[in-house]
Parts: structure tokens; C-alpha cells; sequence
């Protein structure tokens, strides 16, 4: 039987893991508030970007949308991009992700080439321990998470999606459905599909708990005698891209909002999973002392019985 | 007199939503004024800096590129970045222009980052310069 000493002991560990694992999910509650405020200011602008994109399709219905980044060709080489955390102990927000890109990588077995791409540790680790191609790993981007660095990592997507290097890009992460909840999700950014009309649902559409009805920017103008500058075209080649970027930017805003939501429900079980044992351990040390208290008693009591 | 509504979002925030009497606007083909009752169109905006005036009060803001809609005496600025010309940190800026210039030349004009570099250092030439006028 474990000595009362030992269970002290024990229960100081416990308690000592417990002030970490409280500590660790107030700062992750913080951090989600943070990155919840982030997902909710982005939505005005890809709203309003759908907006421009829509009026655009519906005033040239008769003209082509065409872009380079809009046309499918024969899928033989493909990129992944995983986003994971640079830490742990989020629960399954990583393996999740993870899970599902080797799932994607055996069902694509049979392409000439699937590479990767990673943002985030975590899924850089695993990839490269499992000798898999890392086309290149966008670590830290996290710590200076701003549209512009999104839209650098989508500039590098495009680039090699337009010289022929990859024929589609995949993004997979964990899409914020509340701060308990979280789904993984695999995307397809390149080539962008149901741009146009259509397309108002996937960049626009909120999630979940953040739903709010969007104030919408209304159609800016009637379709008569619009006027584009330098030109229709010249216009078009922009928000092609833009509409990547955005999408890229939202992707890791939601990871992101996902991964304190994640840590912080894991911190939350570990934190009460510390107070039951707790509160087992003392159980155990009060009955524990309690026994050693009426050992002695009864030793004392035989001895006096026996000096009779 | 009718006044414009001037509205600039970027995808970080709405960075503001003012009534003004003119917005001259770095479009793709050079500055241009909007007025209330402007014919509609859609543009290209170049970074560069965005005038507000209204009753004779000048405010100017640095825009990093993007679009803009006119339409119904409003004017829809989608920009990359934005930041009153006031609270450019000129130093800042130089900075990250030389950074980008440094891995530019290490860079070949095939390399999927030489666009991106590229952008860069135009995007904080023109925040210094927007700077430079205030």
C-alpha cells in the first residue's frame, strides 16, 4: 500500500498539473475571443468581394468568365496544403487534420505525384518523418498572420498552379464551428470552382455559431453602362486571384480560431480529469491515515491489555 | 448637395465609413476624382494614397492596392491593406522594402516568390511616398 507520504506527493503533482491545464485554457479562451473577432472582420470584405464578383458575372452573362485559374485539366500532380498548430496538446485538432490528409494521400495513390505543403509544426513534423514531399513548409506564419502573408502563400499556389507544376490544390484544416466543435475539412482552391453567380455561397457562407445575418452591400449599380478601368479583362485577372487569397485567409482564420477552441475544451477535461483525481487521492489518504491512526490505537491498547 | 459615402474594407477590417464631397482614388490608369452622381464603374486601385475632401477638409489614407466600386454616390474601396497616411511608420516601411529587395536579388524572375517580392517593395515605395505628402 502506497504510504501516506506518497499520496501527498501524488496530490501535489496533480494539483500542480491542474493550475497549468486552468492556466493554458483561460490564455486559450482569450486567444479564441481573439481569433473569433478575426473571422467575424473578414466576412464584410468577402462579402463585398462575392458582391463584385456576382454583379460582374450577372452584367456579362453573354461574355465568357475566363481565366486561367478557372479551367480543370487532367489531375496528375497535386498540392495539399495542411494546416496544423505549431503546438499540441489541442486534443485531435492536429491528428484530425492530419488523418485526413494520408487519407486523401491513399486515396490518390494513383497520381503520378502528391506533394505537401504545411503551415503549422505539427503536420510539418509528421509529413517529413514519413519521407513525404514537402514542396515547402510555411512555418511561422502564424505569428504574423496578416491578409498580406495569406495572399503571399496564395501568390506561390498560383504561380506553380499556372507553370504547370500541380495540376489542383488542396487545402485541408479544421473549420470553426463553435468553440467546442470543430470539422475537418478538404478543399479544393485551384483550380477555383463555381466562381461567378453561383459562387456567393462557398466564400461568403458563415459558420455556425458565428452565423450572423450579414449586412449585405447592396448591388451597386443597375446592370446598364458599367464601366470597368483599365478593363473588363484587366479586372477579371484581379479578383481571380483575390477570391484564392481570400479563401486561403479565411481557411487560416478558421484553423486558427479552431485550434484555441480545441485546446481550450482539451484543457477544460484535463483540468476537471485532475479534480476527480484529485479528489479520489484524497479520499484515499484520509482512509489511509484513518487506518494507520486505529492501527496504532489497537497496538496501544493490546499493549496495556497484555501488562494486566 | 448630395455627399458620397466612402467606405474602405480590407480583409482584416472596415477600416472606415465616412460622407465626403470627393474621393480622388489611385486607380489602374492614374488618380481620379468621384463625385456625387459619378457613372458606375469598377476599377483597379494601384497602392497608392486616397484623398478624402469634404467641405474643404483634406483627409488622405494610404491604400494598398485592390478595388473599388462606384455606384449610387458610393464608393467601395476593397484594398489589400489601409492605414491613414497620419500613422505611416515611414522607418517601418523602409524596412520591409529593403528586406524585399535583399531576397529579391537572391531570387530568379521564374521563382513563384519573385511576383510576391516584387509587390512588396512597389507596395512600401508607395506607402513612403503617400507618406512623403502629408
Amino acid at each position: 500500500m502506497a504510504s501516506l507520504r506518497d499520496i501527498r506527493k501524488r496530490i501535489r503533482s496533480v494539483k500542480n498539473t491542474r493550475q497549468i491545464t486552468k492556466a493554458m485554457k483561460m490564455v486559450s479562451a482569450a486567444k479564441l475571443r481573439k481569433a473569433q473577432d478575426a473571422i467575424i472582420a473578414a466576412r464584410p470584405y468577402a462579402q463585398m468581394l462575392d458582391q463584385i464578383i456576382a454583379d460582374l458575372a450577372a452584367r456579362s452573362a453573354d461574355e465568357e468568365m475566363a481565366h486561367p485559374l478557372l479551367v480543370a485539366r487532367p489531375v496528375r500532380r497535386a498540392e495539399v496544403v495542411v494546416l496544423t498548430s505549431d503546438r499540441g496538446l489541442a486534443g485531435g485538432f492536429n491528428s484530425n487534420v492530419i488523418r485526413r490528409a494520408s487519407r486523401f494521400l491513399y486515396e490518390h495513390r494513383a497520381l503520378e505525384k502528391v506533394q505537401f505543403s504545411t503551415v503549422g509544426r505539427k503536420g510539418h513534423d509528421y509529413f517529413r518523418q514519413r519521407g513525404q514531399t514537402i514542396r515547402k513548409d510555411f512555418g511561422g506564419l502564424y505569428q504574423r498572420l496578416s491578409y498580406l502573408s495569406a495572399k503571399g502563400v496564395a501568390e506561390e499556389l498560383i504561380a506553380s498552379f499556372l507553370n504547370g507544376e500541380v495540376d489542383a490544390v488542396y487545402v485541408v484544416y479544421n473549420e470553426f464551428i463553435s468553440a467546442i466543435s470543430q470539422r475537418v475539412v478538404l478543399t479544393q482552391m485551384l483550380p477555383l470552382q463555381a466562381f461567378g453567380p453561383a459562387s456567393a455561397e462557398p466564400v461568403a457562407a458563415p459558420t455556425g455559431a458565428l452565423a450572423t445575418p450579414g449586412a449585405k452591400a447592396g448591388p451597386a449599380s443597375t446592370l446598364v453602362d458599367f464601366k470597368y478601368e483599365p478593363s473588363r479583362q484587366e479586372v477579371l485577372d484581379r479578383l481571380v486571384p483575390q477570391a484564392v487569397s481570400i479563401k486561403l485567409y479565411r481557411a487560416l482564420l478558421e484553423s486558427v480560431a479552431s485550434e484555441h477552441g480545441a485546446r481550450m475544451s482539451a484543457m477544460e477535461n484535463a483540468t476537471s480529469n485532475a479534480t476527480d483525481m484529485i479528489s479520489s487521492l484524497s479520499l484515499t489518504y484520509n482512509r489511509t491515515r484513518q487506518a494507520v491512526i486505529t492501527k496504532e490505537l489497537m497496538e496501544i491498547v493490546s499493549g496495556a491489555e497484555a501488562l494486566k | 448637395m448630395a455627399k458620397l459615402t466612402v467606405e474602405i474594407v480590407t480583409p482584416e477590417k472596415r477600416i472606415l465609413s465616412v460622407q465626403a464631397d470627393e474621393a480622388i482614388v489611385p486607380g489602374g490608369l492614374g488618380l481620379f476624382g468621384v463625385r456625387p452622381g459619378h457613372t458606375p464603374f469598377l476599377s483597379l486601385v494601384e497602392p497608392g494614397a486616397l484623398t478624402l475632401i469634404d467641405g474643404g477638409r483634406r483627409e488622405s489614407f494610404f491604400v494598398a492596392g485592390g478595388f473599388v466600386e462606384v455606384g449610387n454616390d458610393k464608393v467601395l474601396v476593397l484594398a489589400d491593406g489601409a492605414e491613414p497616411v497620419s500613422g505611416i511608420d515611414v522607418e517601418d516601411a523602409r524596412r520591409r522594402m529593403m528586406e524585399a529587395e535583399q531576397r529579391l536579388k537572391e531570387l530568379s524572375p521564374e521563382d513563384a516568390r519573385y511576383l510576391v517580392e516584387q509587390a512588396t517593395v512597389r507596395r512600401e515605395a508607395a506607402r513612403m511616398t503617400a507618406a512623403s505628402g502629408r
